[in-house]
């Protein structure tokens, strides 16, 4: 396995190079790839708002937002400003503090969480050796900014709203946990990094969505409930809830939970990926198709290519799944909040623990294929 | 212009040296300030709801020690159980049973709480006693750091192995504790005493329907 | 235990079917996704009414005879007929009429039952208006020429009803030119007719 290039290393290489030590060359480097993925995350985010728009035209033979730049592309540009430039509104009798602090709740998480999601080799801002640990605990915090949103509202549908979204996010944690658990027992680790290494020696057929058939699936249900995406979308029901805990919002605030929730679209999208179909691996190893064509795998040009078909391949399969996830919305009809809870613990809650047992048995039996 | 290079290397390198170690002091203060003023605030604040959120703060203020004592793992536990679970738990209980009443005054309220003032004045000074005689002395090992899982892992099957399952079967009471609560469905004391009056109400079971003992999901 | 075994592979089946269930709906979504939009871009782009369209109504002020037939005919009583009995020459005189299309149901009964055809339906349907009260129409505006999407404006394209479309077309952008509607047009089945009655 090559290292792959180094960004850190070369670009505290050429500040050096500039005549600055090494102590400022790395103090410039520190907040680089944080500013870079938080931006990176925002476009990623808004592109995916673009997309439900522009999937859900198609399905129901619409075409969709056309006419604001290319494709309607600049939409979620004038949805950003829109609600930048709107006015703040709370109402009457709402708890100020926690008004304001319930969006923040929801959303640094799920921006914290992005620490941990590789695009390559070294492209990941930290590989925490706790990994994806990190993300299912900074994910448990979101349902204490629902209910605060909910509270804080004075509006009881926004209660409602935030009651639900928390029942939710906790019964769907564990089941979600427990698939994580399979997959980092076959794996050893729980850094992201090595989740994906070990999938990486036979390209596609080593990916851990062959292994983990049932963990795959349960983790993308267990991720939908999580983001709130349409099956199970019961916390701001617009039926019943109006918007749920998002009732009262408006302008910035508004945009905390709406971006928000893309980004965790996003990021549960890009976790699969990570988890179950290989990262940013190509399905034919890139060195197996060097070695074909006799490229030496330290060549510089091969690493950068490298490096940016990883992006690629990462955004791919994260955008293919939010594919998914949008044609799902458009399927699926609303569960009820029993059939919810019904299909989180005794469903998936046992199918999950079952697949856990089965995959620490496989481990036992077959250790070549199960990560011994 | 090289000496000003210089004068600039030099500071630099002062900044960086004691970069870390000033973050690690600056976040440690604050993380103390916000831990002791949220759980002052859980004590004192009358709003329920805002104890209950200011606890999370606590949990959280307390998860930040353990990243700065290098404990990674042990700190997302922390989030994961005490702020995630353990917290939203409270608050839900909280929301659910949020009746807006005025305490009536009891009479003689003065002899609880001068009896809280005492028992938390002893367990103060017997807490501070022990601080104060613990001599505190610096562990020269190195901490374990990314290794921790794996250490955690090896004592929770080794010399932790009791506590370990002891908590595992106490969880696995509450569960099914839960799950008979949640399935029993009572009868009605009318119909109990109209239609079956020759039934003996038995100290251990309540009555309910009777039902399948099977029903795998609809 | 039996019991129990056949209970989990009941649970099972159903499982499975679940998820196929949901495969179809899958594929049914997405066999959406590559069928032709079938948006109009409104202003840009406008349906021709069908024939019988009932529109704003169309009013000729010289035609009326001020029977009031309209009025009894309406469900709500609604156009207001303003005249007055000329003695010399015996006949009722109309000096105003209006019908107030805020309130209008297109019913369709005064053109109907008009025994001078001084009322007739149009095919205009661009009533919104920022006042209601402007939607109260007096002869003059009762009289104006109807808006026609064909001929009024040439920024906007006209795009034929699903109904009009030659044979197997669905959509009625860029149809070639000259192409004709599906069917008999109603002045071939009128004159089919009219050559049958001449042979009998």
């Amino acid at each position: 396995m090559s290292p792959g290039i180094d960004l850190q290393a070369s670009f505290i290489e050429l500040l050096e190079g500039f005549g600055l030590t090494h102590g400022v060359a790395k103090a410039i480097w520190i907040p680089l790839p944080m500013l870079i993925i938080v931006g990176a995350v925002t476009v990623l985010a808004l592109v995916s708002t673009w997309l439900e728009r522009k999937v859900s035209a198609a399905a129901q033979q619409r075409i969709g937002p056309e006419y604001m730049g290319p494709f309607g592309l600049l939409v979620p540009v004038a949805d950003v400003v829109k609600l930048l430039f709107k006015e703040n509104i709370s109402p009457v009798n709402t708890d100020p503090l926690l008004f304001a602090v319930a969006p923040l709740l929801v959303f640094i998480p799920i921006f914290l969480s992005f620490l941990i999601v590789p695009f390559g080799q070294n492209l990941v801002i930290t590989d925490l050796n706790i990994g994806v640990f990190l993300w299912i605990s900074l994910s448990s915090i979101a349902p204490i900014g629902l209910l605060m949103a909910g509270y804080s509202s004075n509006n009881k549908y926004s209660l409602l709203g935030g009651l639900r979204a928390a029942a939710q996010s906790i019964s769907y944690e564990i089941p979600l946990a427990l698939s994580v658990l399979a997959v980092v027992m076959m794996s050893n680790s729980l850094s992201t990094i090595e989740i994906v290494q070990q999938q990486a020696d036979y390209g596609i057929l080593s990916w851990n969505v062959w292994r983990q058939p049932i963990g795959f699936i349960i983790f993308w249900i267990a991720a939908l409930a999580e983001c709130e995406r349409m099956p199970f979308d019961l916390p701001e029901a617009e039926e019943e809830l109006v918007a749920g805990y998002q009732t009262e919002y408006s302008a910035v605030k508004f945009m905390l939970f709406y971006a928000g929730s893309y980004a965790n679209l996003v990021l549960s999208a890009l976790l699969v990926a990570v988890l179950y179909l290989g990262g940013w691996e190509f399905p034919i190893p890139v060195s197996l198709i060097a070695g074909w064509l006799g490229i030496s795998e330290s060549t510089p040009w091969l690493q950068v290519l490298t490096g940016s078909l990883g992006i690629v391949m990462t955004l791919f399969k994260a955008y293919l799944l939010l594919f998914v996830a949008i044609l799902l919305r458009w399927t699926v009809p609303r569960v009820r909040i029993d059939q919810l809870l019904d299909l989180g613990w005794k469903f998936l809650l046992p199918v999950s623990l079952v697949n856990l047992l089965l995959t620490a048995g496989l481990k036992l039996a077959f250790p070549v294929a199960f990560g011994g | 212009m090289p000496e000003s290079t210089f004068g600039l290397r030099r500071y630099s390198e002062n900044k960086i040296v004691n970069l870390a170690d000033g973050v690690q002091l600056v976040s440690f203060l604050v993380l103390a300030a916000m831990m002791i003023g949220a759980a002052i605030g859980v004590v004192l604040l009358s709003n329920i709801v805002y104890s209950a959120f200011l606890l999370a703060l606590v949990f959280i203020s307390m998860s930040g020690m353990y990243i700065l004592l290098n404990a990674g793992f042990v700190a997302a536990a922390q989030i994961l159980i005490y702020v995630g679970a353990v917290n939203v738990l409270i608050l839900f209980g909280i929301m659910l049973v949020n009746k807006r009443q005025d305490f009536v005054p009891l009479k003689n309220a003065w002899i609880s709480q001068v009896a809280t003032a005492g028992v938390c004045l002893g367990l103060f000074a017997l807490l501070s006693t022990m601080v104060l005689a613990t001599p505190w002395a610096i562990s020269s090992l190195t901490p374990i750091g990314d290794e921790a899982i794996i250490e955690i892992g090896k004592h929770f099957f080794s010399d932790y192995l009791l506590p370990f399952e002891l908590a595992s079967i106490l969880l696995l009471m509450a569960l099914i504790g839960a799950i008979v609560l949640a399935r029993r469905d009572y009868l009605p004391d009318e119909i109990l005493g109209r239609d079956r009056p020759s039934e003996q109400p038995s100290a251990l079971t309540l009555p309910e329907r009777p039902r399948e003992l099977i029903s795998g999901g609809k | 235990m039996l019991k129990f075994l056949k209970q989990v592979s009941d649970y099972t089946k159903e499982a499975v079917q679940a998820a196929k269930y949901i495969g179809q709906g899958l594929s049914v979504t997405f066999d959406h996704m590559h069928r032709r939009p079938v948006t109009v871009q409104y202003p840009y782009e406008k349906l021709i009414p069908s024939e019988r369209f009932r529109g704003r109504i169309h009013f000729e002020f010289d035609k009326c005879i001020s029977c009031e037939v309209c009025v009894r005919v309406c469900p709500i009583n609604l156009p207001v007929v303003d005249w007055e009995f000329n003695k010399e020459t015996k006949k009722k005189k109309l000096n105003h009429y209006s019908i107030d299309f805020g309130v209008c149901i297109f019913c369709g009964n005064c053109v109907e039952y008009c025994p001078t055809n001084c009322l007739s339906m149009t095919e205009e349907y661009e009533l919104a208006t920022y006042d209601r009260h402007e939607l109260n129409y007096d002869n003059v505006a009762l009289g104006r020429l109807p808006y026609s999407v064909i001929h009024s404006d040439p920024m906007v394209q006209p795009i034929r009803e699903f109904a009009y479309l030659p044979k197997g077309v669905l959509s009625g952008h860029d149809l070639p030119a000259g192409s004709r509607r599906a069917g008999k047009l109603p002045e071939d089945i009128l004159a089919e007719m009219e050559a049958s009655e001449a042979k009998k």
